[in-house]
């Protein structure tokens, strides 16, 4: 099992494709932080010092924008990397030649799930560290609140690349369904612009999606203030029903 | 427990594999139809058949990988759906087109399929017999295609396996990367490993293989050595040679036991019969002092019997796996 899992981190690191789920939010975060709020923050700062020209809480403050590079990261961890990965040892059979020997082919997906989320972790860090060193945002003001909205949603999105990946034919399919969903997923959620820009029913309608509800539970965790507990239900119920799907639909071969 | 003579011995030698009766339908096509066949120990047992004759069913059922709807299979005495981790330890088995991970280095996938096993070979030491040695640090996804079989033969091995299921091993190889992987096979049986080898090529099957099974559609039509088959087979073949005297004359070799047509092809004379006709015909020549220039015997091989066993001549080179279908493990 530790042998699997030192293989498995070695081949993630040596194909490129883990760099975008880093670089891309990134580069969002730096592009659109560094232009809007030239170094400053409105929304963020010292709170109650100053009357901020847009609240921390707004999908349009920085803040927002940082809540917003956290989903992109995850949602690519999610959508790209987890169906690709595991569609692919299926289709190649590794799965079915893993199952010819003593170790079960589940403890390979089950690494796998770790490395996964893992990268969802060290992206999110790495994300949250420069929106505070790079554009001045503050840490999450509610660190636990933010910590359950992490894992709710990572847990939520992965049951969307779970179930891609149990009913994809192979990997290449996988990749392009990833693909197809993401841009959807993404304008729903207020990754493409923000939230308060968009038609009202489009936004309502976008916070009952699993993305959607992630990047409000975040915002709403980083700004402070009481937490709402809807998008956190949202995507429990996601990460549940997706879940279920894909175990249902999975097939080793 | 073996006693007496050297044939008796051979008559008790243990089975490894039994089948009996397997049948496996996918919908509404047969895979298996009551196939039966049995593998004694150290040998070089061959499943030959046309593309669709069942052939890698039979071996998924052998390895557990499937479950046969009827009939039995025995693996080292176990079911082996049931077998377990003991008997996974214990069979070694390379998959049609079964894949690596380009990325993956060929030493560190046999150390890590080495890690797998409780007593492991030593990995290195099986790459320098697959000729592998130098290739310990490069990339999978950059190996020839014959160099990618052997590293999928090395990992079938390298949990020093008693059983080795090897399938479609060659298909997709050229010429020379197919007598590599033979003479790796080869030596494989020399180290005492029993070998399951799936092919639809005649010639690696006639090559390698101590006995083997003939499938057609679904079923076990004979189990032999390749030689017994094709003597089991009487099949037609052809004896010709040019006469130094230029009076001969065919008739009588026309009633010669065997003999089916004399015909002259150029300055020669060319016989076909069955059976041992050739012998009859050369004993002739020698009776009547008839002497005869290079005279030319064409070998019977397993082409001709397969051909008689399966009605089936197509040995072509496309071997992706139309006898495997999905379906739940």
């Amino acid at each position: 099992m530790r042998a699997l899992a030192i293989v498995e981190t070695k081949l993630l690191l040596r194909q490129p494709a883990w760099l975008f789920t880093v670089v891309i939010p990134l580069f969002v975060l730096a592009v659109f932080g560094l232009t809007a709020g030239g170094g400053t923050d409105p929304g963020g700062g010292d709170a109650h010092g100053g009357a901020p020209a847009t609240p921390a809480g707004d999908s349009r403050s920085l803040t927002g924008l940082a809540a917003m590079s956290v989903a992109i990261g995850i949602a690519l961890v999610a959508f790209y990397q987890v169906p690709t990965t595991l569609a692919s040892y299926r289709e190649q059979g590794i799965l079915r030649r893993l199952a010819t020997t003593p170790v079960r082919p589940a403890a390979l997906l089950a690494v796998q799930l770790v490395l996964q989320v893992g990268l969802a972790v060290v992206a999110g860090a790495l994300i949250v560290a420069s929106a505070r060193l790079g554009v001045g945002v503050p840490l999450p003001r509610d660190p636990l609140a933010f910590a359950a909205a992490f894992v709710l949603g990572v847990a939520a999105l992965f049951g969307v690349g779970l179930l891609i990946a149990a009913l994809a034919p192979n990997g290449r399919a996988a990749n392009g369904v990833g693909v197809l969903l993401y841009f959807p997923c993404a304008f729903l959620a207020g990754l493409m612009l923000p939230v308060a820009g968009m038609p009202p029913a489009v936004a309502a309608a976008g916070r009952f999606t699993p993305l959607g509800a992630f990047r409000e539970a975040l915002l709403a965790a980083w700004a402070g203030g009481r937490t709402d507990p809807l998008p956190l239900v949202i995507m429990a119920a996601w990460a549940i029903a997706l879940a279920a799907a894909a175990a249902r639909y999975f097939r080793w071969e | 427990m073996a006693s007496g003579t050297p044939v008796e011995a051979e008559l008790v030698q243990a089975e490894l594999v039994q089948a009996r009766g397997l049948t496996k339908r996918y919908g509404d096509r047969t895979a298996l139809d009551g196939a039966s066949f049995a593998v004694r120990e150290g040998e070089i047992f061959g499943i030959l058949g046309p593309n669709g004759a069942g052939k890698t069913t039979a071996v998924e059922c052998v390895a557990g990988l499937r479950r046969p709807d009827s009939g039995e299979v025995r693996v080292l005495g176990r079911d082996p759906r049931r077998g377990g981790r003991e008997l996974r330890e214990r069979v070694g088995v390379q998959l049609q087109q079964a894949k690596l991970p380009d990325a993956i280095k060929v030493g560190e996938a046999l150390r890590l399929y080495a890690s797998f096993y409780r007593r492991p070979r030593d990995w290195r030491e099986l790459l320098d017999d697959l000729g592998l040695a130098d290739h310990v640090g490069a990339r999978f996804g950059r190996l020839s295609g014959g160099q990618k079989q052997r590293v999928n033969v090395a990992l079938a091995l390298v949990g020093d396996p008693r059983l080795a299921i090897l399938d479609e091993l060659t298909t997709g190889l050229d010429p020379h990367a197919r007598r590599e992987t033979w003479d790796a096979v080869a030596r494989i049986r020399d180290r005492g490993v029993t070998v399951i080898l799936v092919s639809h090529f005649m010639d690696e099957v006639e090559r390698l293989c101590d006995r083997l099974a003939v499938f057609d559609r679904g079923r076990v039509v004979a189990v032999d050595t390749p030689a017994g088959l094709i003597d089991r087979v009487d099949a037609a073949y052809r004896l010709s040679f040019r006469p130094m005297d230029g009076t001969f004359s065919d008739g009588p070799l026309r009633d010669l036991a065997g003999v089916a047509r004399v015909e002259r092809e150029g300055g020669r004379v060319v016989v076909t019969g069955r059976g041992r006709f050739a012998d009859e015909v050369t004993a002739a020549l020698a009776r009547r002092r008839l002497l005869v220039a290079d005279l030319r015997i064409e070998p019977r091989t397993l082409d001709g019997a397969f051909v008689a066993l399966t009605g089936n001549g197509g040995t072509g080179r496309d071997g992706n796996g139309t006898d495997r279908m999905g379906g739940d493990r």
